[in-house]
């Protein structure tokens, strides 16, 4: 579990890091938008420059983003592969059966290469220097509007934090449940397809019995320190807007600017 | 003695449960007093905390609390005189970090944001967890992580804490510091303490011990009287304490006064007995 850095949280010190999370949230997520409409080589070049930038910004060491490559490196291979061999051409350099490989389709292939690599940076960037609590924050202050639709905003940021608070805690009681069945002899990653996912038995019904007993126990510590539904509740944990996060706003409105110019030229 | 909490001819049955888990008690706690509730598994403690705190509704009786008898209407009002402290830590924890953990309550009852940052770090203080406001609670040690627990209590400001075996799950060093730090904060804050516990030895600070078993209680005294039951209590599923299986022990060879002796006038006979001879 160790090995997926996306998604983690990463202590640290840097102008990223003090940036607003929703800021980051949003800007990130129109970053991803943005990277469609890239549709040359200086575009594309100009996007990794500026992601790349952003990487240095936040004076992470450059090897965790290469590890958050890690996990989606065998659908990157792959989604590129398709690309070489099946894009269709006039003039395909090499033919044989149904595959076709021509420049065309390396340029193409080339594209969805860097278009993943922006993608999963920008998104690490953001896990990385984000912690799980102003995410759900964020989330919550990005919902807000949907309140006037009855939406339950303040108790699915509630349910969020819950949840992310006890990721650790079940991760940790499915290291203990496992090591508990190892010692009653049960065999983790061994044997055939079936074998293996009926091993998985003795460690899910644990799991969902003591998460559902975790549950309870919260729900009456919550209801004994007088947690009613929601409403009327003031919030200890705000989150400040500053200069700079105009000037991110700014400077992102700027990327698109420059985007758009290099797009059409 | 002004009385704190009074209850009256209480009486509870687990939904599909054939035993009732409380039968007919009766029980008044007094203001600034720590009471210790013991007994056996199944006596009965967690759920008379519960219908103390309104968690549980029960089918007969009446709970005062505060010179208030407890209803629907009122029950959230009762809840903010009452704070409690739960078995497992994990379990209670809301925030990410210590100190969201210990604004929950205060941000349940509205309060705005400047009194809250106060509150919290006043709290923290008190149970000398301020260094560790930021962490995720996850990280700290059983005996922290109670701590914890009783800043969020304490930041309430409630009239009564309650223990519901707060200690059980810590080692005996995050054990000895909780209990002096309520002791402490008792004698502070003027804070009535129950603790529900089934170790006997943990009931030393106590005034007065309250023994349940199968729902009724059974004995009802100063730690001295109880301890002094001897092969009584553990009919109700409860360990003597050290000192008194010493003492019988020591009775059939060397003459010591009647009665319970706790640990310093056990030590002091001991000594009378070394210089005598």
């Amino acid at each position: 579990m160790d090995k997926i850095i996306l998604g983690r949280y990463l202590p640290g010190d840097s102008l990223v890091y003090r940036l607003d999370p929703r800021g980051k949230f949003l800007l990130t997520f129109y970053f991803v938008g943005i990277v469609f409409l890239a549709n040359n080589v200086a575009s594309y070049a100009f996007l990794l420059a500026f992601v790349i930038f952003a990487v240095f910004l936040s004076k992470i060491n450059f090897g965790f983003f290469l590890k958050g490559l890690k996990p989606v490196f065998w659908l990157i291979l792959f989604t590129v592969a398709l690309q070489l061999l099946f894009t269709p051409s006039a003039n395909p350099l090499w033919h044989w059966g149904i595959f076709t490989f021509s420049k065309e389709g390396l340029v193409i292939a080339g594209y969805i290469f860097i278009r993943f690599i922006l993608i999963i940076f920008i998104s690490t960037l953001l896990t990385l220097t984000t912690t799980p609590i102003e995410i759900s924050d964020s989330i919550e202050s990005i919902l807000k509007p949907l309140k006037k639709i009855k939406f339950p905003v303040t108790q699915v940021a509630l349910m969020l934090s819950i949840a992310l608070r006890f990721v650790p805690l079940l991760v940790d009681e499915t290291t203990k449940i496992m090591d508990a069945q190892r010692a009653r002899g049960v065999d983790f990653g061994e044997g055939g397809l079936i074998k293996r996912i009926k091993s998985f038995v003795p460690i899910l019904i644990p799991l969902f019995v003591s998460s559902f007993s975790i549950a309870y126990d919260l729900a009456i510590a919550m209801e004994s320190r007088g947690y009613k539904d929601g409403e009327g509740r003031s919030k200890y944990r705000v989150l400040s807007w500053d200069r700079r996060d105009n000037i991110m706003v700014i400077f992102m409105a700027a990327v698109t600017g420059i985007l758009l110019f290099l797009r059409s030229y | 003695m002004e009385k704190i909490i009074s209850i009256k001819d209480l009486n509870y049955t687990y939904p599909e449960a054939k035993r009732s888990a409380i039968k007919n008690l009766s029980l008044d706690i007094y203001k600034n007093e720590w009471l210790s509730i013991v007994g056996k598994n199944g006596s009965g403690k967690s759920t008379l905390t519960k219908l103390i705190d309104g968690l549980i509704e029960a089918d007969s009786g009446t709970i005062e609390v505060a010179g208030q008898i407890i209803n629907e209407e009122n029950i959230w009002e009762a809840r903010t005189k009452i704070g409690i402290i739960f078995q497992n830590p994990d379990h209670q924890f809301v925030g990410a970090t210590v100190e969201d953990d210990v604004a929950f309550g205060l941000e349940n009852q509205g309060m705005p944001r400047e009194e809250m940052v106060k509150a919290v770090d006043e709290a923290l203080i008190l149970v000398k967890m301020a260094d560790f406001k930021e962490r995720d609670p996850q990280s700290l040690s059983g005996g922290q992580k109670q701590r914890v627990a009783i800043a969020g209590v304490l930041a309430t400001k409630p009239q009564i804490v309650i223990m519901d075996e707060s200690t059980s799950m810590l080692d005996p060093d995050g054990r000895k510091t909780v209990l002096n730090l309520v002791q402490q904060l008792r004698s502070q804050q003027d804070l009535t303490i129950i603790s529900i516990t089934h170790d006997i030895e943990e009931t030393e600070l106590s005034q007065r011990i309250v023994v349940l078993n199968d729902g009724q209680i059974v004995s009802d005294g100063k730690p001295e009287e109880i301890y002094d039951l001897g092969a009584d209590l553990q009919k109700f599923g409860l360990e003597e304490p050290f000192t008194s299986e010493l003492v019988s022990t020591l009775r059939d060879t060397i003459k010591l006064p009647d009665g319970y002796l706790n640990e310093e006038e056990l030590k002091e006979q001991l000594w009378k007995l070394h210089s005598n001879m």
